[in-house]
C-alpha cells in the first residue's frame, strides 16, 4: 500500500496531545494532605486494573478514530505497475496533438516531434486507438481513430510545416471532441509542441479534457534561442518628376539571450525577383531596428517584392512580401456654369491637387460645353452649383452615372428649384428653398453618417471635428429623402444625400464648397471631406500590398480591386467566369463560376497568382502577397506545467514530463480506489460507538467512582 | 451543687457566645497565660468559688470575694481590721491528675488554621491550669507510637507540663498499644487520666489500648479531637489525599464518598462512645471549632460525677 499525501500521517501524533495532558495533569495535580485513610480505604471501591481496562478500551476506540482520519487525509491507495495497470484498466484512446505552426521550423523540430510520435505509436497496446492531429491556430485531425500503426506512422510522416502560428485552444478542443466521442474508458493525449508562450492565451483555459485523460506534454523547446525576424514593413510612395517612387522601410526583431552579443546580417530589398538594394545591420538582443531603403522608382504595372535578411535557424520569418500595383488616378470633371465659375471649384480644384493614394486630375469645363467625350474615362463628375441642367447633358450625365459613373451635385446661390427639372430621376427628391441661418450665426452638422465610406475616416477621435464649420445658407429638398441621408444640419436638414442609379452613384451636397454660403472650407476636414467623397462617388478601392496568413481573400473582389481600382458592390451582378489561383507552392486552385464568392483562404506564405479563367484582351491576372503571422517570432517557451495545470481537471492525472509518468499515475489510481472515504466512513463508525459506549458506562458508574493508582493496602 | 454544675455546663454547650473562640486564643503565644484566661474566665462564670477543698489545714487568707461563701469569712480577722477576709485551707483532693496527648504526625492536621495538636494543647493546658486551681497533681505523658515525654504528677510540676506541652510537635506515625501499656505501668498511683487524640484506630483496639489505665483504677477521660474537615469532608476537587502518617497517597473523587465517609466516621464515634463507655471510660468528642470552655465544663462535670460515685 502506498500514500499519496504521507505527510499527513504527522496528524496522528496528535493522540499524544491528550495522552500527555493526562499524565501530566496527573503529576501536577493537587495532594491533599489527610490526618488519615483509614475511613476512605474503608469505602469500596472497583479494583484499579478493571476500570483501566475500561476506560483503554474507550481510549482504543478514540485513537482508532483518530488513526483512520490521519489515514483517509494521508491518502491511502495500492499501486500497481503500470504494464499490470495497462493489462488490468483496457485499451486506451491516444490523440497525438503534434504543433506544425512555422516555429516548429526552428532547427529541427518538426522531425523530433515526428519521431517522438512514431515512437510513441510503437509502444500502443493491440487494442489502443489513437489519432494523430496536427495544430496551429487551427486544428486538423490527420486520421480517424485507429489502432493500426501503419496509418498513423503514415499520417505523421506525412505532417508539414504550415505557415501559421502557434495556439493550443484548436487543438485541445479537437483532442477533447475525439476523447469525448471515444467508448474507451482510458484517455491518454500525447501533446508534442515546442511550448510557444504565445501560442496560450486566456480562452484556452476554458478547454478542458474529459475527467481522467492523462496529458503527457512532450516538450521540444530549445534552452536557447536564436532568431531574427522581419515584423513588419512600411511603404511610402511620391511622385517626383512624374515618376512614381518607392520608400520602403522594414522593422527587423532579433530575440536572443541577453548575454548573447550583437549580431551583424543583412537585409535586402527585392523587386520582381531582383535584389535593388543590401543593407549590412547590427542588431543587440532582443531588441528591433527599422531599416529604411533609399527610394526606388516603381515599375509600371504590377510587381512583387520582397525584405530578406539572411538565413537563421527559423528562416521562414526571414521573409516579408509586398505586392506594388501602378498608381491609380481618379479622373474628376468639374461643370460649372455662370461668371463666378473659377471661384466656385478654387477650393475644390486646390484639395484634389494635393492627393497621391489615389491622386487626382482634375479638369474644369462648362456646362454648355459638356461633350459625350469629355464623360469617356471619367469617374466623377462634378457639377458645382449650376442654374440649370439642360435635356442634352442631363441625358448624357444619366448615361454617365448608370455605367458606373459618379456624379457629385453642389447647389448654391446659383442653382434653383428648378435647375434639375430635366435630370430629377438622378436627384434622390425635388429641391426646395434656401434656408438662411445668418441671423443665428449659422447652422452646423449635427449628423454625420459614420458608417457610409465618406465619413467612415472621421469615426475614430481626433480624426476631424466637422462641428467648427459654420453653415450660413443651404438649399432645402421639396421634401426631405428619407433614404440615402449621409449628413444632416442641426435643423434636420439634409447636408449630404446619396442615390444610387445604375452602376454609379449620385451624391448631393447641399451647400456650396466654396466659401461663399459656409467655411467648410477653410476648416481642416475640408480636405480629406472632399477626398473622401470624390473616392466614395468614384466606388474607388485600393488593393492592399500584402495580406496574412489565415485571412481569406476574395478573389473576384481582390482582380478588381487590383486591375481596375474599384469595388463592385455586394449585389454585383454574379460573375461569369472561374477564378484560378496559384499558391505560391505553385499548387493550384480553381474558384468556379457557380459559387456565390470567390473566396480564398490563404494558407502559405509568398505569392498568390490569382487569374480570371476568361478570354479576351488586357490585365486578368493579379498577384497576392501573403506574410505569416510575426507574432510566431517570439519563441519564448512556457511551462508545460502551466498548461497542463489549464486545461485539465484536478483529477486528471497528469505528466508534467515523460519521467514524471509514474508520480502522476499514482494519483490516478489513488483516484479511483478512493479508500480515503472508507476511512472516514469507518472513523465516523467508531465515533458513533465511542459515544454509545461511554454514556453506558456513565449510566453504569451510577455516580460512584474512585480512581485508584496507586496499588491497594487492602 | 453537682446538679446545679450539670445544668450550667449543658448551658454552657448550648450557648457558644459565652465562650472564647480558640482561634482567638490561638494568637495568646504564652500558653500559661492562654490556659489562665480560659481557666480564670470558665471560673468566674460559675459564679462561685472553685476551691473544693474541704481540709483543716489552714493554707492562707485572701480577701473575701462576692460569691464566696460567707460562713468561710474570718470574724477575727475582721474584728481586727474592719476588713472581711476568708480562711484558705489546702485542699483535700491530692488528686494525681494525668494527661495522655496524642502527639503523633496526624494531630498536625488542620483544615481552618488551628491544628488538632493546637487544640489539644491548648485543652491540656486549659485543663492541667485548672487543675492546679484545684490542687491536683498533675503530670504529663507525650506519646506517638512511643512514649514521647513523661513528666510524673506532682503538685510542682505546672511549669513542667506546661513546657512539656508547649514543646510538643507531630513527628511520627501513632500507635495506641505499646505507650498507653507503659503509661499504665508507670502510673502507680491512682487518679485521673485524661487523653487527647484523634483516635485513629479501630474502637476495639482503642479500648485494648486504655483499658489498662482503666483496670489500674484510674478515673479515664478521653477526648476525641477532630477537625471539622474530618467530620463533614468538605472538599470538592478531586484530588490525590495523603496519610499525613503513612505518606500513602489515594486518588479520591469526594463527591461520591462524602456520604460514605460521614457514615463511617459517624459510626466510629458510636463504636467509641458505646465500647468505651461500657468500661467505664469517659468519652467526650471535640471538633476544633469548639470552645475550650466547653471541654472544662465536660471535665468537672466528670470530676464532679466521679467524686460523688467514688
Amino acid at each position: 500500500m502506498s500514500l499519496l499525501a504521507p505527510l499527513f500521517l504527522l496528524g496522528a501524533l496528535a493522540l499524544a496531545v491528550p495522552v500527555i495532558i493526562h499524565l501530566t495533569h496527573r503529576e501536577k495535580k493537587d495532594v491533599v494532605a489527610f490526618p488519615s485513610l483509614m475511613f476512605l480505604r474503608k469505602i469500596p471501591y472497583r479494583s484499579v486494573r478493571r476500570q483501566k481496562l475500561r476506560h483503554l478500551f474507550l481510549f482504543a476506540l478514540r485513537c482508532a478514530a483518530l488513526v483512520l482520519i490521519a489515514l483517509a487525509f494521508a491518502r491511502p491507495f495500492f499501486e500497481s505497475s503500470r504494464a499490470s495497470a495497462a493489462s488490468t484498466l483496457g485499451p486506451r484512446e491516444v490523440v497525438f496533438l503534434v504543433d506544425h505552426s512555422y516555429s516548429m521550423g526552428y532547427e529541427d523540430r518538426l522531425s523530433r516531434a515526428k519521431a517522438e510520435v512514431e515512437g510513441r505509436i510503437q509502444s500502443l497496446g493491440g487494442e489502443d486507438l489513437a489519432s494523430v492531429v496536427v495544430f496551429s491556430d487551427r486544428a486538423e485531425a490527420l486520421n480517424q481513430p485507429t489502432s493500426e500503426k501503419e496509418v498513423l506512422r503514415a499520417a505523421v510522416s506525412g505532417v508539414e510545416l504550415s505557415a501559421r502560428a502557434t495556439g493550443f485552444g484548436p487543438g485541445l478542443k479537437l483532442a477533447k471532441r475525439i476523447l469525448d466521442d471515444s467508448k474507451l474508458s482510458r484517455k491518454e493525449v500525447v501533446l508534442v509542441t515546442d511550448f510557444q508562450r504565445l501560442g496560450f492565451e486566456d480562452e484556452d483555459d476554458d478547454v478542458w479534457l474529459p475527467a481522467g485523460t492523462v496529458l503527457t506534454p512532450v516538450d521540444l523547446s530549445s534552452k536557447v534561442t536564436e532568431n531574427l525576424a522581419v515584423t513588419g514593413l512600411t511603404l511610402e510612395r511620391d511622385e517626383v518628376s512624374g515618376r512614381e517612387r518607392l520608400t520602403a522601410s522594414a522593422r527587423v526583431t532579433r530575440k536572443a539571450p541577453p548575454e548573447s552579443g550583437p549580431l551583424g546580417s543583412r537585409i535586402s530589398l527585392e523587386i520582381d525577383g531582383r535584389s535593388l538594394q543590401t543593407k549590412p545591420f547590427e542588431l543587440a538582443p532582443n531588441s528591433s531596428v527599422t531599416l529604411s531603403f533609399d527610394p526606388v522608382t516603381v515599375p509600371a504595372g504590377e510587381a512583387r517584392g520582397a525584405v530578406r535578411i539572411s538565413d537563421d535557424a527559423l528562416p521562414k520569418d526571414n521573409a516579408y512580401y509586398f505586392v506594388l500595383s501602378s498608381g491609380q488616378a481618379l479622373s474628376v470633371l468639374s461643370l460649372e456654369e455662370g461668371a463666378r465659375r473659377a471661384r466656385r471649384s478654387f477650393y475644390v480644384e486646390r484639395a484634389l491637387e494635393i492627393g497621391d493614394r489615389p491622386s487626382f486630375r482634375t479638369e474644369s469645363k462648362a456646362l454648355s460645353q459638356l461633350r459625350a467625350a469629355d464623360l469617356d474615362g471619367r469617374d466623377v463628375v462634378i457639377l458645382n452649383d449650376v442654374p440649370a441642367l439642360p435635356a442634352a447633358p442631363a441625358a448624357l450625365l444619366s448615361e454617365f452615372v448608370e455605367k458606373g459613373g459618379g456624379l457629385v451635385v453642389v447647389l448654391g446661390e446659383g442653382s434653383s428649384r428648378s435647375s434639375f427639372t430635366e435630370a430629377s430621376e438622378l436627384l434622390p427628391a425635388a429641391l426646395g428653398g434656401i434656408v438662411d441661418r445668418a441671423r443665428d450665426w449659422g447652422g452646423t452638422l449635427s449628423y454625420l453618417d459614420y458608417g457610409s465610406p465618406v465619413f467612415e475616416v472621421f469615426n475614430a477621435p481626433h480624426s476631424g471635428d466637422f462641428s467648427g464649420a459654420k453653415f450660413f445658407r443651404y438649399r432645402a429638398f421639396a421634401s426631405p429623402p428619407n433614404e440615402g441621408v449621409l449628413a444632416r444640419y442641426d435643423d434636420g436638414v439634409p447636408a449630404l444625400v446619396e442615390r444610387r442609379v445604375g452602376e454609379g452613384r449620385v451624391l448631393v451636397w447641399t451647400s456650396t464648397l466654396d466659401t461663399f454660403w459656409n467655411d467648410l472650407a477653410r476648416q481642416p476636414v475640408f480636405l480629406p471631406f472632399v477626398h473622401q467623397l470624390v473616392k466614395h462617388g468614384a466606388s474607388y478601392a485600393e488593393a492592399a500590398s500584402w495580406h496574412r496568413v489565415g485571412e481569406v481573400l476574395d478573389a473576384d473582389r481582390y482582380l478588381q480591386m487590383a486591375l481596375e481600382g474599384e469595388a463592385a458592390e455586394d449585389d454585383a451582378a454574379k460573375r461569369s467566369f472561374d477564378i484560378v489561383v496559384t499558391a505560391p507552392s505553385s499548387r493550384k486552385i480553381v474558384l468556379p463560376r457557380t459559387e456565390e464568392k470567390a473566396l480564398l483562404p490563404l494558407e502559405e506564405q509568398g505569392f498568390y497568382e490569382v487569374r480570371r479563367a476568361r478570354t479576351g484582351g488586357g490585365a486578368s491576372s493579379a498577384s497576392a502577397a501573403v506574410n505569416l503571422d510575426t507574432a510566431e517570432s517570439d519563441l519564448s517557451p512556457l511551462d508545460p506545467e502551466e498548461l497542463v495545470a489549464a486545461v485539465t481537471f484536478r483529477e486528471t492525472a497528469t505528466a508534467a514530463a515523460a519521467g514524471a509518468e509514474a508520480d502522476e499515475s499514482r494519483e490516478a489510481q489513488e483516484g479511483r480506489q478512493a479508500y480515503w472515504w472508507y476511512l472516514l466512513l469507518g472513523a465516523l463508525l467508531l465515533f458513533a460507538s465511542e459515544t454509545l459506549l461511554s454514556n453506558r458506562l456513565s449510566i453504569a458508574a451510577g455516580g460512584k467512582a474512585i480512581l485508584k493508582t496507586t496499588t491497594p493496602v487492602e | 451543687m453537682a446538679r446545679r454544675s450539670e445544668r450550667d455546663s449543658a448551658s454552657g454547650v448550648e450557648s457558644h457566645f459565652r465562650f472564647v473562640d480558640p482561634k482567638v486564643l490561638a494568637r495568646i503565644a504564652n500558653l500559661n497565660l492562654l490556659a489562665r484566661s480560659v481557666v480564670e474566665g470558665f471560673i468566674s462564670g460559675l459564679h462561685r468559688s472553685t476551691y473544693l477543698g474541704r481540709s483543716v489545714d489552714f493554707a492562707e487568707h485572701r480577701a473575701y470575694m462576692p460569691g464566696d461563701d460567707i460562713r468561710r469569712i474570718d470574724w477575727r480577722l475582721f474584728a481586727r481590721t474592719d476588713r472581711f477576709y476568708v480562711k484558705e485551707f489546702e485542699a483535700d483532693t491530692n488528686t494525681s491528675f494525668t494527661l495522655v496527648l496524642d502527639v503523633s504526625r496526624s494531630m498536625s492536621f488542620g483544615s481552618e488554621g488551628l491544628t488538632k495538636l493546637d487544640y489539644a494543647r491548648f485543652l491540656a493546658a486549659s485543663l492541667a491550669v485548672f487543675s492546679q486551681k484545684q490542687r491536683d497533681r498533675i503530670g504529663i505523658v507525650t506519646f506517638d507510637e512511643d512514649i514521647v515525654e513523661f513528666v510524673p504528677p506532682s503538685a510542682k510540676h505546672l511549669e513542667i507540663v506546661l513546657h512539656t506541652i508547649d514543646r510538643a510537635s507531630a513527628q511520627k506515625p501513632s500507635d495506641y498499644r505499646r505507650p498507653l501499656l507503659k503509661v499504665a505501668e508507670a502510673i502507680h498511683r491512682r487518679g485521673i487520666v485524661v487523653l487527647i487524640s484523634d483516635l485513629y484506630d479501630e474502637p476495639e483496639a482503642i479500648l485494648d489500648a486504655v483499658k489498662g489505665l482503666r483496670y489500674k483504677g484510674n478515673d479515664l477521660i478521653v477526648f476525641h479531637v477532630l477537625d471539622p474537615a474530618e467530620l463533614r469532608f468538605p472538599y470538592a476537587e478531586a484530588a490525590s489525599y495523603q496519610d499525613l502518617e503513612t505518606g500513602e497517597a489515594v486518588p479520591v473523587i469526594p463527591e461520591y464518598l462524602r456520604e460514605e465517609y460521614r457514615n463511617l466516621v459517624q459510626e466510629h464515634v458510636r463504636k467509641l462512645t458505646r465500647t468505651l463507655g461500657d468500661n467505664q471510660i469517659d468519652y467526650s468528642l471535640l471538633d476544633t471549632s469548639t470552645p475550650l470552655d466547653y471541654a472544662l465544663f465536660h471535665y468537672l462535670a466528670t470530676r464532679e460525677r466521679m467524686t460523688r460515685t467514688r
